[in-house]
């Protein structure tokens, strides 16, 4: 233990002193100062505030990214380049100890980075709103919608299956069916359109959706319904007229006593953009369930319909801004940590050059991670088999940043619950770093260290 | 546990890139060497004195063959902390200075930290780099990284010393320190493997050696018995009247031989130390402003201040028991004088230490010269102490540096 930590400090020394993170910090240092008072957003408190959160923390993510790649590659390359590790593997140290020093180095180097420049992005974020004078209106839209972490619930998916292969055996009985079409298109429309029925609003109808396990953090607080209408005919001044009801509707259709208010709002919204209806909390009722119904009323003269896509959400905040950013900050680290890992391994066997390559690319893969997939998928679907054995399964091992980006949660203000977290950590660090890990002990154990390659 | 270093047939080959067998770097090696020896490694370039070292270090695994040091594998904890290495450059941390290096590696054997302090401070004195402790080791010259290189190898008070060509780099100054080092450390009961090409380094310091060729072992031995011309006889004598030369011939003459005489030579490396002393000591009278202000001899300088605390230094780095009483302190810092003085005292006792080595030529057969470890002996009989504070106290190792001390020594007053 007392090596590794000789090694890792070592390598703190190293990446200081060899001013690779020096630069790195310097960059951000004035960098995010400045994005903080240069970037307006849409010209509110919270549009500016929600710009520099995001466009800050992928910055310091990026940078602590290549900075990690970097100095883990370089450590531990340049030391068998330029044979320090000759005096290093002859002393009282096993090779795993060396590379586990390395690593640790650059976590540690890494939580330090991360610790200061978040702590600068908090601060500037907590203290914007003072020094930009916020209103008193603009403040409390601030507390709501960013200042909070909010669950998101959605509905769940209804499964239309049945439903769908009823009605194909009934159009085939029938005849009806489009001569020259296979049968998995056939079902693959029918299937669109069945879930496209089960989200539309026909004029005259209503839409309950059902929550269960909504839990506030505190029922004096507001919850909030957020939504967005697509339509079947635009309506000329774009709007769309709806009644919301929100409540525990158990108690009216059996005509209980009622416990829990229900709320309803008459409103107007414009259609395709995201709005929010703030309901006080006190409407979940008290086996945490809660209804959300909407009417479509005939003044509207059009289908309304809520899309896949954040069609109907509901939020509430279930803990606070400080607590999600630290979260937040610990997916960066996290990914910090599978880097660390990865630029080990390019180094147990590649040159400097070759191994930041190889970890660029990974690291630039992993970013567009969904693209990737999906484009594999699509591109061998003649393959299949192929495919599925051998690209597939390097593919998955890839981690998948985009996935999990923290400004995806700051920006709107929404829960990063700690079973996600602990599900990325156990994923992306307790196993995949860890295969890494080990193959690079694998290679660097086996290898000469003093082999001359003629 | 007969050897600390064994070789049981020992292989090295070196693939081409193809796999093929390309060149036989070590073949069929059988290497002894006996504790508390120092022990040579001979050979042109390319002969696999480094490979076979390496091998040793498991730097490079064998082809074929086994290797065992110190009774078992170098790579166990307990084996490696017993061993120190000095590679055949100077492969340091550049951003490190020299105080640092010394601690990150003393950390590397976990040094208590007291220890390690104590022995970093005794190492930057040792090898003269005190003065130059905080600078990045990467602005160091070839021979002070190789000081540090050495100064590593010992940090842990190693059983074993592996050196890898010890002197390439150095000054002649410095050449004839890590010599007189080796040979204190031998007398200390270290073993000493060295490889090196430069062969009067190997010669004047090593109890046996072995010449590599191709790999391969071609003559081992004894120095003394491989170096020794058994058909020559040569006698050393003050300065002889013309008469007494003839005298000799004809005694020469009637026991059949024949007999050349001549005057004996000083050997460069004796007479560039001469000089470079003698330099120095004019150069005194204007040492507060150094005329010629390289750093080198700014270094240089500091070091033969230190020189005067070698033993010193070395007892406390060597060995723990002897004598508990602190070190007394040196001459210089007796001294109130200013300091001109303080650095004219060391100086000529530098000299003194520099030039009596020569003087009694030394007879050919003979293989470690006789004044170096007089003189080392001389001035442990004054400090002894430091020494003796780092060194395993039990160690029998001692014993030889009591006798040492006790000899008496006729190097001193020919100076």
């Amino acid at each position: 233990m007392r090596s590794i930590w000789a090694v890792a400090t070592n390598t703190i020394r190293q990446a200081l002193r060899m001013k690779v993170a020096f630069i790195f910090t310097i960059l951000l240092l004035v960098l995010l100062p400045v994005m903080a008072f240069s970037m307006p957003g849409d010209g509110t408190v919270k549009g500016r505030l929600q710009t520099f959160v995001s466009y800050g923390l992928s910055l310091t993510s990026l940078l602590l990214c290549l900075l990690t790649i970097v100095v883990s590659v370089y450590s531990l390359t340049n030391d068998i380049k330029q044979k320090q590790i000759f005096t290093v593997l002859t002393k009282p140290v096993h090779r795993f100890q060396l590379l586990l020093g390395k690593l640790l180095g650059v976590i540690l180097l890494d939580v330090l980075l991360l610790v200061l420049f978040s702590a600068i992005i908090y601060t500037i974020t907590i203290y914007t709103p003072k020094l930009l004078n916020a209103g008193e209106e603009e403040l409390v839209s601030l507390d709501n919608e960013f200042f909070t972490a909010r669950a998101s619930l959605t509905p769940p998916k209804i499964d239309v299956t049945q439903e769908v292969l009823e009605t194909y055996n009934k159009l085939k009985e029938n005849g009806q069916l489009l001569p020259g079409s296979s049968k998995e298109d056939d079902i693959y429309i029918l299937t669109l359109r069945k879930e496209l029925e089960k989200r539309a609003v026909p004029v005259g109808r209503e839409l309950l959706w059902q929550f269960q396990n909504v839990k506030p953090l505190d029922p004096n607080q507001s919850l909030f319904i957020r939504f967005k209408y697509d339509v079947s005919v635009s309506p000329p001044d774009l709007n769309v007229y709806g009644r919301w009801v929100v409540g525990d509707d158990r108690q009216i259709r059996y005509g209980t006593e009622m416990k829990t208010p229900v709320y309803t709002f008459d409103r107007k919204d414009f259609i395709r953009t995201f709005h929010e209806i703030e309901v006080p909390a006190d409407a979940v009722a008290e086996d945490n369930y809660l209804a959300v119904g909407f009417f479509n009323p005939p003044l509207n003269n059009t289908v309304v319909i809520f899309p896949t896509e954040g069609g109907l959400e509901v939020l509430y905040k279930a803990d606070s801004f400080t607590v999600n950013f630290i979260k937040a900050v610990l997916l960066i680290l996290l990914r910090l940590i599978f880097l660390a890992c990865l630029g080990i391994l390019a180094a147990s066997f590649l040159s400097f050059p070759v191994a930041i390559l190889f970890c660029l690319m990974i690291f630039l893969t992993a970013t567009i991670s969904g693209f990737v997939l999906e484009s594999f998928d699509a591109l061998s679907k003649g393959l299949s088999g192929l495919y599925s054995y051998t690209v597939r399964p390097v593919v998955l091992l890839l981690p998948q940043f985009d996935k999990f980006n923290p400004t995806k949660f700051l920006v709107p203000a929404r829960l990063l619950s700690w079973p996600l977290l602990a599900k990325v950590a156990g994923l992306m660090v307790c196993v995949k770093a860890v295969v890494l890990l080990l193959l690079a002990l694998l290679i660097f154990t086996y290898r000469e260290m003093a082999k001359i390659i003629i | 546990m007969e050897y600390a270093v064994e070789t049981f047939s020992l292989t090295k080959i070196f693939p081409d890139w193809w796999g093929r067998e390309k060149v036989c770097a070590v073949d069929d090696l059988n290497l002894q060497v006996r504790y508390n020896e120092v022990f040579g490694l001979l050979g042109p370039n390319g002969s696999g004195k480094t490979t076979t070292i390496k091998l040793l270090l498991n730097l490079l695994y064998p082809t074929n063959g086994k290797a065992l040091v110190l009774g078992g594998d170098s790579t166990e904890p307990q084996i490696s902390a017993r061993i120190g290495f000095m590679p055949e450059e100077s492969y340091l941390y550049r951003y490190l200075n020299a105080r640092e290096t010394l601690d990150f590696y003393g950390r590397l054997f976990g040094l208590p930290t007291k220890v390690r302090k104590m022995r970093i401070e005794a190492l930057l004195d040792m090898v003269g780099l005190k003065a130059v402790a905080n600078r990045p080791v990467g602005t160091f010259s070839k021979g002070m990284a190789r000081r540090i290189g050495l100064a590593q190898a010992l940090i842990n008070d190693p059983d074993l010393l592996i050196l890898d060509e010890p002197t390439t780099g150095l000054d002649p100054i410095g050449t004839r320190q890590i010599k007189d080092l080796i040979l204190e450390l031998a007398k200390r009961g270290k073993t000493v493997l060295l490889c090196s090409h430069l062969l009067a380094d190997v010669e004047d310091v090593c109890d046996r050696i072995a010449i590599l060729y191709g790999g391969r072992i071609q003559s081992e031995g004894r120095v003394r018995e491989l170096l020794q011309q058994t058909h020559k006889t040569q006698i050393t004598a003050g300065p002889l009247s013309k008469n007494a030369v003839e005298k000799i011939k004809q005694i020469v003459e009637h026991e059949d031989s024949d007999c050349v005489v001549t005057s004996p030579m000083d050997k460069l490396e004796t007479f560039f130390i001469k000089t470079v002393a003698s330099a120095r000591e004019q150069a005194q009278p204007t040492s507060g402003v150094v005329s010629d202000g390289t750093y080198i001899s700014d270094f240089l300088t500091a070091e033969h201040a230190e020189k005067s605390r070698r033993a010193e230094i070395l007892d406390k780095l060597v060995s723990t028991s002897i004598s508990p009483q602190t070190p007394p302190e040196t001459p210089a810092t007796e001294k109130p004088t200013p300091v001109e003085t303080y650095e004219q005292e060391p100086d000529e006792q530098l000299l003194e230490e520099l030039t009596q080595k020569p003087e009694p030529p030394k007879p050919k057969p003979v293989v470690k010269p006789q004044p170096v470890e007089s003189e080392v002996a001389r001035q442990k009989q004054n400090k002894k102490s430091i020494l003796d504070e780092l060194m395993d106290p039990s160690a029998p190792q001692n014993q030889p540096t009591d006798q040492a001390d006790k000899s008496p020594t006729g190097g001193d007053s020919n100076a």
